[in-house]
């Protein structure tokens, strides 16, 4: 029995549809990432389950009820923004206390609520100073604790990392995913970074133009993209057109061809040459640009050691395995 | 920027400081006759004195038409604030496109010389449905479309700050309705660029002349019509009434930039 179920959604601005017909049913507790290129639809999506923004057909059911007619005040969904969105005239304590206020809990059972939510975010040195004088990454905690300290029946996360620094935003996610899991609290994220996806969902759904395209845990997703669209938008895979992939596979080859880059072993046991181009170093990682065939791979090889690194101009063998080839439609 | 000006050359310090010095010589003159016993047929004033201060200040005809000018210039600016701050949210939160037409609306009141607009309400108002002519009620509408511009821009810039639409999403998620949402949430945010607006209009309405004398002169004499009235007395009381007026203006503009730089 599924906990969130949508269907049939449908919204449309004019004669312009963002969404139609899209139907998911997510269960109790889980962590569910809408992933997509911006203007997928992935933000309406989720301002329409939060009531911001009205629908044009379909139902939302929480627990059994549905949502499309009750106000967003009503409906119990805490919701962090991109930019924070805090009252600059209040305190961090008084936008933490905020919800609280309006749900008229009063006096030392709101100041408990208050000091453990901020206890969650490690938050509680700062209970007095004002939004601006928080840094990014703290500002989105005070967010996180706002939205949580009314104890909502789904938190929304609307690209709440996407205005940080890398390392904060590394930081940030886990301590997300953390408090999720403490809490049991059914989330849903919405971001345009896949690493973010992978790392902290239960499952992804991955949109493009006001469709779901595939759904399923971060690993499906990876090594098993439903079309070319994801395969393009996951990882770094190549992209091969039925020709190119006959060409270099030595056999007759049907549909587009999809293989991750990490895929493909390169050594002297391949039974395919090629030849090096060029290559990136990306830390921990080194991207060949490889041509074989008349056929031009990306090839990711872990930066073992220095002594590994290939030059450019080199003939080297390849080798992919048939399990790696994934053929997308 | 110390810097700067130290390098600055001496050219160019020469020609900011005569040119503050022609600015301030009326008014330092000014300052000076007011002070003066009798400054006629010398250089300098034969005696100081505060008797025309003390003679402004005590006149009952003076102490009322300040008092009417503070009240018509209070009224319009709270009639300003009750309409256009719903407006202005109404606007930029509901009907964001409205927001060019306002632009133009709003600049109206510049576009028609005081002269000219002054003629058009005396004919309006003489009769007709509404003879508010001669009455404060029509200096205090008057004064109202004067502020609209500078009310409008202040706040409306100070609400393109605040990112209002997540501002207002968050609270209506916490549980606000919008009204609530918009007084405690947006209001308090407002209240810097609704004060700097406020004191400057004021400032500004406080010495307003033309539509005050045309439309309703002597009938409800304000400072400025109540200064013209005096402009055959005595120099020096008149003086000393139009220092008096540039410290309180001065007064309210200083507590606007002090304000304004709050805000940074």
């Amino acid at each position: 029995m599924s906990y969130l179920s949508i269907q049939g959604l449908h919204k449309s601005y004019g004669d312009t549809a963002i969404f139609s017909d899209i139907n998911c049913e997510i269960a109790k507790g889980e962590f569910i990432t809408l992933l997509g290129p911006s203007g997928c639809g992935k933000s309406t999506l989720l301002r329409c389950i939060a009531g911001l923004t009205g629908v044009n057909g379909g139902q939302i059911l929480l627990d059994g009820e549905d949502l499309v007619p009750v106000a967003p005040q009503k409906r119990g969904i805490g919701m962090v923004f991109q930019s924070y969105a805090l009252f600059p005239n209040m305190t961090v304590q008084q936008n933490v206390a905020f919800g609280l206020r309006m749900q008229k809990v009063k006096g030392s059972e709101a100041e408990q609520r208050v000091k453990e939510v901020l206890e969650l975010v490690e938050l509680n040195d700062f209970a007095g100073r004002y939004p601006q004088q928080l840094s990014g990454g703290q500002c989105q905690r005070v967010a996180l604790a706002r939205s949580l300290v009314t104890r909502p029946r789904l938190l929304l996360l609307d690209e709440p990392l996407s205005a940080l620094d890398a390392r904060i935003r590394k930081h940030l996610r886990e301590q997300i995913r953390s408090i999720q899991q403490e809490l049991g609290l059914t989330t849903i994220f919405v971001t345009h970074d896949q690493e973010e996806a992978l790392v902290m969902s239960d499952r992804i759904f991955l949109m493009n133009a006001g469709k779901i395209v595939q759904s399923g845990d971060a690993e499906t997703l990876y090594t098993a993209p439903a079309d070319a669209f994801a395969a393009g938008f996951i990882g770094n895979y190549n992209l091969l057109d039925a020709d190119a992939a006959s060409r270099l596979l030595l056999r007759p080859v049907n549909s587009r061809v999809a293989i991750r880059p990490e895929a493909i072993q390169i050594g002297v046991q391949g039974s395919i040459e090629g030849q090096i181009r060029s290559h990136r170093l990306l830390g921990n990682v080194i991207r060949y640009r490889i041509e074989a065939r008349g056929v031009e791979l990306l090839v990711d090889v872990l930066n073992r050691s220095p002594a590994d690194l290939h030059a450019s101009g080199q003939r080297i063998n390849l080798n992919i395995e048939d399990n790696a080839i994934c053929e997308v439609a | 920027m110390s810097h700067a000006e130290k390098r600055s050359p001496l050219f160019h310090q020469l020609v900011v400081y005569s040119l503050l010095l022609i600015l301030l010589l009326p008014l330092l003159g000014t300052l000076l006759y007011s002070f003066s016993t009798s400054w006629s047929a010398s250089v300098l004033p034969s005696g100081l004195t505060f008797k025309w201060y003390l003679a402004l200040w005590s006149d009952a005809r003076f102490l009322a038409a300040f008092g009417r000018s503070l009240l018509v210039c209070l009224a319009a600016l709270a009639l300003s604030l009750v309409l256009i701050l719903p407006l202005l949210f109404v606007v930029s939160y509901h009907f964001p496109k409205l927001d060019a037409v306002m632009n133009v609306l709003i600049l109206l009141p510049f576009a028609i010389p005081p002269v000219v607009s002054s003629v058009g309400l005396m004919q309006l108002f003489a009769g007709g449905p509404l003879p508010i002519l001669g009455t404060p009620w029509i200096l205090i509408g008057c004064f109202f479309t004067i502020a609209l511009p500078f009310m409008y821009r202040a706040i409306s810039n100070n609400l393109q700050a605040i990112n209002l639409r997540d501002l207002m999403d968050a609270a209506h998620l916490l549980g606000a309705s919008t009204g609530r949402a918009a007084f405690m949430v947006v209001l308090p945010n407002l209240r810097k660029g609704l004060m700097v607006s406020v004191f400057l209009s004021f400032s500004f309405l406080f010495g307003e002349f033309v539509f005050a004398n045309l439309l309703v002169g002597s009938r409800y004499e304000t400072l400025q019509v109540y200064l013209y009235n005096m402009r055959n007395d005595s120099g020096h009381f008149t003086s000393a009434l139009v220092i008096s007026y540039f410290l309180f203006v001065l007064l309210m503009t200083w507590a606007a930039n002090r304000l304004n730089k709050d805000k940074s």
